[in-house]
């Protein structure tokens, strides 16, 4: 008995021994000898990774094996702060794919590479970018990052809705085969679409701002900024911001708070068949060009009015296959027309990774034309290039591509603002649009206190910066 | 020494000295993007920018308020659950283990349950509320987001109802049959005997509690993401989002520090207090 305890822990010892040798002698990916291996970490998961994926096994099947090049491509959870714990470690991949919400931050933080150099070296300039993707990947007049995917977001709703209430719209002046174009009459539309039932909640809701991504960004569509770079300035409390809350105010207070809040927050899950737009619980949102891909996935009825969703259709003849539509999201201000706000996924090199050009060889790939294209119709997404093929937008899985192209492309498309401190701007923001439609405050007076905290952060972290570089510790 | 060695290497190497190099932070500006440049040294700069934080004077407000019902909503129900489960009745075990089993499921599936639960159109509560024609209330709103979460707390108080049990195991059966023929009813035995020999056990599982309720993170995290209009954002939440989000580590090591030292007096508090209530022997 008394061998059996010891014998017993040194079977397992040995066992664990012999999992450590097999498992360190395993390669877990077949790098060919000789190559450099670019360590590549992606926040994406299934579908979007492996279809990242295919662009991975282009490169190493091309470029990569022409230049030597092997990109390892890791679908990594929580990247964002993995990824600034590997920089501060010591050991950062060498392509981060992570949000344009974090490259003023990141690029002020020291935490990525300048990438202007590289960029030029492979002639990707500015020409060569959409205005707004390169305003949106440049800090301090400065490249930081470039494009995987953008997202450009529009206005979009639900024709068959529209058709239900046809009767209402028309007795209103409204015209229920088309979509809003101006504010005022996107209001209109949203009180018909409405529905209570008798005890007075909400079953149907035409739109709902606190249910939209963009909120924080919603002044851009009342002709406002958000974020000077050249001065530092933030303007939360502008007139056109305070416009854009005092509107978000009013959807609270003609649906009711509370009623508001019952309908918010008995909504399903986006990714899933519940989804608000899916289930026509909400007749407009905004959103952007992925949502084809979501709705051929979660709900192909939505999709199928004519022939199977597979078709292959001319382009006009695609848009009557759908129950859906999309135009740009109206705008406050006459005159103001085509506003977008364009995010996108970004690619950077964290300070410290090994092979930048190397890195850099396979992001020029994923920003070439075939390739983008390639990506972004995968990812059911708009380019971010200035010059798209016709079969792009002919074939590709949204019908409605081309509105999304034209809104990156029109002079009034924005960009995440280029602000150091933006996740906080951000959150402030949202947190004010909750409370101006939970509590009877004053838009303004909210904005006022937003715009003093988020200023007052703005300018310690410049001044903090600026002590840094005084004391070389930049 | 040599067998404790990787005991006090681990010790020092993954909680002293963090704990220590966090004290000094908190009177910097600190990146993790930065680490070799070094911290900047910036005094109370810290302490200060906190003082004058809304969000902070918030999120210390919510958590003190979930406290104030937490804590003797679980120290209540877990006591009573515990004194309910000592009694000797038929299917203690399955009593037993019918109350510890909530305390098994993972944070996270509880969490998306009770959210199901607490929806205002679909969920549980309000079907039942609804059938006996009560108006059904937002549980996740502004006004009932907290006490709801505090509701939700108690439901997970299996481990402390074991505490409990173990310590009225210690009760001295001829102290409770002494004064059973000195004429005490079950609640006098209970006030006069039991609850102060049980004394320790309640005030360890105080302790436990402030700690606990003090620490509060995932759930909140997972159900309201510190909404709505900021009613549930609590201040470990706080000093996360300063960390991860906003990347102030210098800032949220003063958060946590200061958490530290809130959480100390009010345990040091509980401490003086025990002098009072608490018989050891």
């Amino acid at each position: 008995m008394k061998i059996i305890k010891p014998a017993i822990f040194a079977l397992l010892g040995i066992i664990a021994i012999i999992f450590l040798v097999v498992g360190s002698m395993q390669e877990n990916f077949p790098a060919p000898p000789g190559f450099t291996v670019v360590e590549y970490w992606e926040k994406w998961n299934n579908p979007e990774a492996a279809q990242m994926g295919v662009i991975v096994d282009d490169f190493n099947k091309t470029v990569g094996r022409e230049k030597k090049i092997f990109v390892h491509f890791l679908s990594v959870s929580d990247i964002d702060q993995k990824t600034l714990i590997s920089i501060s470690a010591g050991v950062p991949p060498d392509i981060a794919g992570t949000w344009d919400t974090q490259i003023a931050q990141y690029a002020a933080l020291g935490a990525v590479q300048q990438l202007d150099d590289l960029a030029a070296a492979h002639g990707i300039t500015e020409d060569y970018y959409l205005p707004v993707f390169w305003r949106g990947c440049s800090y301090n007049g400065h490249l930081y990052a470039l494009v995987s995917t953008p997202g450009t977001v529009a206005l979009l709703y639900n024709k068959q809705i529209y058709q239900q209430c046809g009767d209402a719209l028309r007795a209103a002046g409204l015209d229920p085969d088309r979509a809003p174009r101006t504010l005022e009459e996107f209001d209109r539309y949203t009180e018909i679409l409405n529905t209570r039932d008798a005890d007075g909640l909400i079953q149907r809701a035409g739109y709902v701002p606190l249910q939209s991504w963009y909120i924080p960004q919603l002044s851009f569509w009342f002709g406002g900024r958000i974020f000077d770079p050249a001065t530092g300035r933030l303007s939360l409390d502008s007139p056109e911001t305070l416009h854009a809350y005092q509107w978000v105010q009013s959807y609270a207070k003609r649906l009711g708070p509370r009623a508001l809040m019952d309908f918010k927050n008995g909504l399903g899950n986006f990714d899933s068949p519940e989804n608000p737009f899916l289930s026509g619980k909400i007749a407009m949102d905004q959103q952007g060009p992925w949502m084809a891909n979501y709705i051929a996935h979660l709900k192909p009825e939505f999709s199928e009015v004519k022939v199977p969703i597979d078709r292959q259709w001319e382009l006009k003849d695609r848009r009557t296959n759908v129950v859906w539509g999309v135009a740009p999201f109206p705008s406050a201000v006459p005159g103001l027309t085509n506003v977008s706000y364009n995010s996108f996924d970004a690619l950077m090199i964290p300070s410290g990774a090994r092979h930048p050009k190397e890195a850099f060889e396979f992001m020029a790939f994923v920003n070439r034309q075939d390739e983008a294209e390639k990506l972004d119709a995968l990812h059911c997404k708009n380019c971010q290039l200035r010059h798209v093929s016709k079969s792009f937008i002919e074939n590709h899985p949204n019908p409605y591509i081309s509105v999304f192209q034209d809104l990156a492309a029109s002079p009034n498309a924005q960009c995440t603002p280029v602000c150091p401190i933006w996740p906080e701007v951000y959150q402030t923001l949202l947190d004010t649009a909750q409370a101006v439609s939970l509590e009877p405050i004053d838009p303004a007076v909210a904005l006022r206190a937003a715009q003093t905290r988020m200023q007052g952060e703005c300018d310690r972290f410049e001044r903090l910066l600026e002590e840094r570089r005084r004391l070389g510790l930049d | 020494m040599a067998f404790i060695s990787p005991w006090i290497i681990g010790f020092a190497v993954f909680t002293a000295i963090p704990i220590g190099l966090s004290f000094y932070y908190s009177f910097c500006d600190y990146s993790l993007t930065r680490p070799s440049r070094g911290p900047l040294w910036i005094g109370l700069d810290n302490y200060n920018q906190m003082i004058h934080d809304p969000v902070f004077w918030k999120s210390l407000g919510n958590t003190l308020y979930y406290a104030a019902m937490a804590l003797p909503a679980g120290m209540l129900v877990s006591l009573g659950l515990a004194l309910m489960l000592n009694a000797n009745i038929r299917g203690q075990t399955i009593y037993r283990t019918i109350i510890f089993l909530p305390s098994l499921v993972p944070t996270i599936a509880s969490a998306m349950i009770w959210l199901w639960m607490f929806n205002p159109t679909e969920g549980m509560f309000n079907f039942l509320l609804a059938k006996v024609h009560i108006p059904a209330p937002d549980w996740l709103g502004e006004r009932l987001a907290m006490p709801s979460l505090a509701m939700m707390s108690v439901w997970s108080v299996g481990n402390t109802v074991v505490i409990y049990l173990a310590g009225l195991q210690d009760v001295p059966r001829e102290l409770l049959e002494a004064a059973e023929i000195d004429g005490a009813g079950p609640i006098r035995r209970l006030f006069a005997v039991t609850l102060p020999v049980l004394t320790p056990v309640i005030f360890f599982n105080l302790i436990m509690a402030i700690i606990g309720t003090f620490s509060i993170l995932t759930i909140p995290y997972i159900m309201t993401l510190g909404g709505p209009n900021k009613s549930t954002y609590f201040y470990t939440m706080f000093n996360y989002d300063e960390a991860f989000k906003y990347l102030h580590m210098g800032y949220a090591a003063t958060l946590a520090w200061v958490q530290l030292a809130l959480t100390l007096a009010l345990t040091g508090i509980a401490f003086l207090s025990a002098r009072k209530w608490v018989h050891y022997g």
